[in-house]
């Protein structure tokens, strides 16, 4: 992909880099650092529940907990978060390609791997819908319940949000609100699609692995 | 050479001047200028001061006789528990950060306005419904577990708990809304030249709160909505008996709530640092040291959370690190106090009643950091803990500590902010009537706690009577005192003479600017050559649009001196 990528004209990306004008750069740096601080504070915010989750988890002589019917829990299935997870994986990837595409002005490209991207994330949340519908915890039954559908309940809210976000800007694009040189919005939503995705990494270690 | 360069900056892309909104609703109401917001927050934190000073106010009558004279146990409860919330997240956070924050910092920095004007009025209409939210919690059962409410008290407690839970929500995401606004106000905006040894140490305060506030504030956000879904959907966090654990919610919430304290206190640092070399007329001692103690005591801050559960029943060897850290946080504010002290030395004082209430802060904050010291000390907080000490010991730091600094702020900037001068001999009332019945007031309850009285209690025992009798009638003087500053504030609002743009010819930015300061704050962005602080030397900006009135009292800015890197 990145050698097509790079078959783009040459004119046409040095032009892009003249048509930048510095107060359009300035509004531009202003709004990734604050959304990069953004980011920032919801890492506190998923990290004030790993904190929770470790804590719990550590307070108990065994894992999985034994729940008030004196039964211990089973273990969260790797197998199908594993494949989950290669989906939400897969889908940072075509958000980085569809990036890539819209720098190098390749917009049936950007389409396409937007497209893609969109439809991973909804596969990702419908497959934390089965998880959540075939997983034996409940959300009020014990601890590991607990800390399980609300952590991975966050995330999805955010993947969820995310696709939202996805959608909207697609549409955007596609009605000229960004340019070769302008395209802040799209910055912001790649950054924030990598942070779900990094964030997924912990959970699935934290949930599954560990 | 970096001079030319500095200046060529300053007419560049920060330039454009947007133009001011028409009719009542767009200029005051939704407004997106961070003058206007931050007198906002200033209203609405006034508004829920009186309300909160009042529930003090309830304490104090109840606390009246050892059998508590009015209210019944449960509404005891609810009236101490609001009190606290009220002070510390409805006026204290949002005045200092959002209020003072909002009026003076983007002025200091040379900026016409923060990064981002939408977010912050999205983040100050949070703030009133916040409040609203709290205090309506009276309704259906007031929160009875104090400011703290830790469970399982807070999970079995009263409707009104999960109303608490809430406005706490709100007015965090607000925080951090704020937050990063301020951060990206102050690295991104700043006027040409002004580098970061040459801002304003108000605005260092403001950096170091806004990191706070963006890092800290999300951890309170998360145990709050753990204990909203516990109450709400019966998730088990801190139950005990479903393999939950009440220590959980102490660990989260002292991660935030310690740092919150750095919080409401570093902008009355940065208050302080701005009000002491005005009035002693001397430059600032220790530039960089209050500067980059305010960063310091920001991160120590984040290490310290733990010793306030010394007697929860945390390990023991934890204690240690826990109890030397948070006597490391002693150093940085130990620079700051002296750097103030020598400051002052040789300084020729005028006693405006800012700079007295900013002396009045450097005396009883000092005495409340000792007995901060004393309840760091595990083997002394065994037996202080949850004793009138940690009473009086709060009320020192945060009464004559941020309040005093908020005062001093408001005498300091009210001219700028109205136009209307106050009345001088009034504020030197209201400040000594303030500082001593403030001291009658809370001093007592110092052995009080040594005694083993018990705090957030409705009933005593009779041979505490007489001391409780003392600070109740002080904390009324000191509730009247306060109305000296409304009938101040109030009568200067309706006769006040017109103060000039620099009444107490201070040299930071925003006494450039005409009072009130335009719209748009600068008609062109000066450029800064050096730090404000270098009393008897020209100002140091370039291109500066003195306030007409101004033009012949001021030193004249000076010629391009080259700037000392």
């Amino acid at each position: 992909m990145a050698v097509s990528a790079l078959n783009t004209s040459h004119e046409a990306v040095a032009a892009r880099y003249q048509n930048v004008d510095g107060a359009y750069a300035e509004q531009r740096d202003m709004r990734l650092m604050g959304f990069v601080l953004f980011l920032i504070s919801d890492v506190v915010l998923f990290s004030a529940f790993i904190f929770a989750y470790l804590y719990l988890r550590n307070s108990v002589p065994n894992w999985p907990p034994i729940n008030k019917d004196g039964v211990q829990l089973p273990r969260f299935d790797v197998a199908f978060a594993a494949i989950n997870s290669c989906v939400l994986f897969g889908s940072g990837a075509t958000m980085h390609f569809a990036m890539e595409n819209w720098k190098h002005l390749n917009k049936a490209a950007f389409n396409m791997w937007m497209l893609a991207t969109i439809v991973l994330g909804m596969t990702f949340l419908g497959g934390q819908a089965y998880e959540y519908h075939s997983v034996q915890v409940t959300w009020s039954g014990s601890t590991m319940g607990a800390t399980f559908f609300t952590l991975t309940g966050m995330h999805g809210f955010h993947v969820l949000v995310g696709v939202i976000y996805l959608i909207v800007l697609y549409i955007q694009a596609n009605r000229g609100v960004y340019t070769g040189s302008k395209y802040f919005g799209l910055t912001a939503g790649t950054l924030y699609w990598h942070f779900v995705d990094v964030i997924w990494v912990a959970l699935f270690y934290l949930f599954y692995l560990m | 050479m970096a001079v030319a360069a500095a200046h060529a900056g300053a007419v560049g892309h920060h330039d454009h001047i947007h133009p001011e909104p028409e009719g009542f609703v767009a200029k005051y109401i939704f407004s997106l200028d961070a003058k206007v917001i931050g007198v906002q927050y200033m209203i609405a934190g006034l508004l829920f001061f009186i309300i909160s000073g009042l529930l003090a106010e309830v304490v104090r009558i109840q606390l009246l006789t050892p059998g508590g004279a009015i209210l019944k146990n449960d509404a005891y409860n609810g009236v101490y528990s609001l009190h606290a919330s009220g002070m510390v997240w409805m006026v204290v956070i949002p005045m200092m950060t959002g209020g003072f924050g909002n009026y003076v910092m983007p002025l200091m920095i040379g900026a016409r306005d923060v990064a981002f004007p939408w977010l912050n009025l999205t983040a100050f209409w949070m703030f009133p419904v916040a409040g609203v939210i709290l205090f309506s919690s009276f309704l259906i059962g007031a929160p009875d577990a104090g400011w703290t409410e830790y469970p399982p008290i807070s999970v079995q407690g009263p409707p009104g708990t999960t109303m608490w839970c809430i406005a706490i929500f709100l007015i965090g995401i607000s925080s951090t809304l704020t937050g990063i606004n301020f951060m990206v106000t102050i690295f991104k905006m700043r006027a040409p030249g002004m580098t970061f040894t040459r801002m304003p140490l108000f605005v260092w305060a403001q950096l170091a709160t806004a990191m706070l506030n963006m890092i800290a504030t999300t951890a309170l956000a998360g145990a709050l909505l753990a204990l909203f879904l516990e109450r709400v959907f019966d998730v088990p966090f801190y139950d005990p008996a479903r393999g939950g654990s009440p220590l959980l919610w102490q660990h989260m919430f002292w991660f935030y709530s310690h740092p919150a304290v750095y919080i409401m206190i570093l902008p009355a640092f940065g208050i302080i640092s701005e009000v002491f070399p005005t009035f002693a007329r001397k430059p600032i001692f220790g530039y960089k040291m209050i500067a980059f103690s305010s960063i310091a005591i920001a991160l120590l801050g984040f290490m310290v959370w733990a010793h306030h559960m010394f007697t929860s029943g945390m390990a023991p060897w934890l204690q240690l690190p826990f109890m030397i850290l948070t006597m490391v946080i002693a150093v940085p504010t130990g620079i700051k106090i002296f750097s103030w002290l020598a400051t002052l030395w040789g300084g020729k004082i005028d006693f405006q009643p800012a700079m007295l209430f900013a002396l009045g802060f450097l005396v009883v904050f000092t005495f409340g950091g000792i007995t901060g010291i004393f309840l760091s000390a595990v083997p002394v907080d065994l037996h202080e803990h949850g004793t009138y000490f940690v009473v009086a010991h709060i009320h020192y730091v945060l009464f004559g500590g941020s309040i005093f600094g908020a005062f001093a702020g408001v005498y300091y900037w009210w001219p700028k902010m109205t136009g209307r001068m106050l009345d001088r001999k009034l504020g030197v009332w209201h400040f000594w009537t303030t500082f001593l019945s403030f001291n009658v007031t809370f001093l007592p309850m110092h052995w009080l706690g040594l005694l083993g009285m018990p705090r957030r209690v409705a009933q005593y025992r009779p041979e505490f009577q007489f001391w409780n009798d003392v600070c109740s009638i002080a904390s009324f003087v000191l509730a009247a005192s306060t109305l000296i500053l409304f009938y101040n504030l109030a009568t200067s609002l309706i006769r006040g003479k017109r103060a000039p743009a620099n009444p107490w010819h201070a040299r930071t930015l925003e006494w450039t600017v005409s009072s009130p300061p335009p719209y748009y704050n600068f008609k062109t962005i000066p450029a800064v050559l050096k730090n404000p602080y270098n009393f008897g030397e020209p100002l140091p900006y370039i291109g500066l649009t003195l306030a007409e009135e101004e033009e012949d009292r001021l030193p004249k800015p000076g010629p391009a001196v080259p700037a000392h890197s």
